[in-house]
């Protein structure tokens, strides 16, 4: 059965730079979900990123739901920088709005400089519809039923 | 439950660290540099579901 719902854009602190001397913060598609594990589970933000090809977490957030992040599948990936990273990828669940999907997502050591997880392409947006409305702050989802 | 979107404030002051908040993320209810211990943090606080996020040096500009 499809579901849907909406999530509201999330503010971050941002500190003013010549082209936009005003700016204090910044909103950003950036939602809360979970992560889980067999049993385990943890909540974390991710960026919903239409430029992202896949899932990509911290590696410390799959150890915390009991990952051995080295075990999983290796992929280089390239982030705008160009520079080459890797993530391993593993079989977890997500859970967005209470509605839970499988996942096959990649954990990375190198990911210190960003804030959040990164909900891409597949995995994500294989998932679910999603309808960005910035002017009012608002996402929409809608799962897509199997 | 309420939630709190603005997280402008309350992420501020805690650079290059691991941050749990609340469940309706309208606080901060750990800080440290690895998330387990943000969590356990939370945990000793009643706050048995935290969320956490990665707070970088800078929030800076996302080309990505």
């Amino acid at each position: 059965m499809s579901v849907r719902f909406k999530l509201d854009y999330r503010k971050f602190p941002a500190q003013p730079t010549e082209p936009f001397p005003r700016r204090t913060s910044v909103s950003r598609p950036v939602i809360p979900i979970a992560l889980i594990n067999n049993q385990r589970r943890v909540r974390y933000l991710a960026l919903i990123d239409s430029g992202a090809d896949y899932c990509i977490f911290h590696a410390e957030i799959g150890e915390q739901i009991g990952l051995q992040i080295e075990s999983g599948k290796r992929l280089s990936f390239f982030g705008s920088s160009g520079q080459e990273q890797y993530a391993y990828f593993h079989e977890i669940n997500i859970e967005v709005g209470g509605h839970e999907t499988a996942c096959f997502a990649g954990f990375s050591r190198e990911l210190q400089s960003l804030p959040y997880g990164i909900l891409g392409q597949e995995g994500f947006f294989d998932n679910f519809k999603i309808t960005f409305d910035y002017l009012k702050d608002k996402i929409e989802l809608q799962s897509i039923a199997d | 439950m309420v939630e709190n979107t603005d997280l402008s404030e309350i992420l501020k002051n805690y650079p290059d660290k691991w941050v749990a908040l609340s469940g309706d993320s309208s606080k901060v209810v750990g800080v440290a540099d690895k998330p387990a211990d943000a969590v356990q943090q939370a945990h000793a606080k009643n706050e048995p579901d935290p969320i956490l996020t990665r707070v970088p040096k800078n929030y800076g500009t996302y080309i990505l």
